[in-house]
């Protein structure tokens, strides 16, 4: 400690050690906050439609579209550490052979951002339901913080929500499968500490999610030439590399 | 006169405390940046707030930075005083053909 530089560098290191010690303590400290987490996963209307990969492709392949009806109670988990939350819809079907795991493939997604998270562009901005259909175009470019949220965050309270993503199996074929469940996911991103993942069990404080399947249900057959509504739900992220 | 004003820019730039300085540097180091750690923390989690937890641990750093890193005259209050330069021939007579040596 003799000179100014040994003096800045014994303060900066001690700093480190406290700053690591604290967001120690930080990720720690969010185990005391309970957990309650709830939701429930309703299918409203499932088609199979036989599409293409891509514009240039050759192949064929079978595409299910699935709108559903999704109400969570996700608040407990946005505690004072909590950045955002990954929630995300699976459809969960068992795979061609009995010995493989069943295949997941997600049909919907949102970020939502904590109240101490800055606005991003890509957190998930919950649709009033109150509001035409027409306005929200408009009201979308504009619709910055100054909207105030509909629900708490962590509540949706969707209905007859349409995918974001139409999912195809990897052998191409997705027509008459049976056992199908919609399941509720969601990936805890703290500012500082672990990652957590949707839990079915309790843990300590934290209990296990309540509901977050839907019922089982059978994918149809693909429809004729009969024109049927595949449209998808575009996310915040869609915007990324995009002018404003 | 240019060796002057180096020896003082010098004198500056290192910052030179006295032992006594030295220990109490260190000292307020820890106690400042363990406060501020302990504060940081426990304010933040009593407000449920980690914005307050950051900004009060950076300002605690800053105000510990500005405390402990300048020679502050509190810490050269107790300077060592030096025996006086001593030359262990200096106090014999030399002589060597008739000239004065050492």
């Amino acid at each position: 400690m003799h000179s100014t530089l040994v003096r800045a560098q014994n303060v900066f290191g001690f700093f480190t050690t406290v700053a690591f010690c604290v967001a120690a303590v930080i990720a720690l400290s969010v185990v005391v906050s309970p957990q309650t987490p709830s939701a429930s996963v309703k299918l409203r209307n499932v088609q199979v439609v036989r599409g293409r990969p891509h514009y240039y492709s050759y192949k064929k392949e079978e595409y299910a579209h699935i709108k559903f009806d999704l109400d969570t109670d996700l608040t407990s988990l946005f505690n004072w550490n909590t950045k955002q939350v990954f929630v995300y819809l699976k459809a969960i079907y068992p795979s061609l052979k009995a010995s493989e795991p069943p295949s997941e493939a997600i049909i919907w997604d949102a970020i939502l951002g904590s109240p101490s998270a800055p606005w991003h562009q890509n957190h998930y901005i919950h649709p009033n339901p109150k509001s035409p259909k027409s306005s929200s175009k408009k009201s979308s470019k504009s619709s910055k913080p100054s909207a105030e949220p509909l629900y708490p965050p962590g509540e949706l309270h969707l209905q007859n929500q349409r995918p974001k993503y139409q999912i195809t199996d990897i052998s191409g074929k997705l027509q008459n499968r049976t056992d199908v469940v919609l399941e509720l996911g969601w990936n805890v991103q703290p500012w500082v500490g672990a990652l957590v993942w949707a839990n079915k069990a309790d843990w300590g404080i934290w209990e296990g999610l309540k509901g977050g399947v839907s019922e089982r249900f059978r994918l149809p057959e693909i429809k004729g030439a009969r024109k049927v509504d595949v449209s998808t739900e575009k996310g915040g992220e869609s915007n990324r590399g995009k002018p404003a | 006169m240019a060796d002057q004003l180096l020896d003082q820019v010098r004198d500056v730039l290192e910052g030179q405390i006295d032992f006594d300085g030295q220990r109490l540097a260190e000292l307020i180091t820890t106690v400042l940046l363990g406060a501020a750690g302990f504060l940081a923390f426990f304010l933040g989690f009593m407000a449920q707030d980690i914005r307050l937890t950051l900004w009060i641990g950076l300002v605690g750093t800053v105000f510990t930075f500005v405390v402990v890193v300048p020679p502050w005259p509190f810490f050269n209050k107790n300077p060592i005083t030096w025996l006086p330069p001593h030359n262990a021939i200096s106090g014999l007579d030399i002589n060597i053909d008739g000239k004065k040596a050492g």
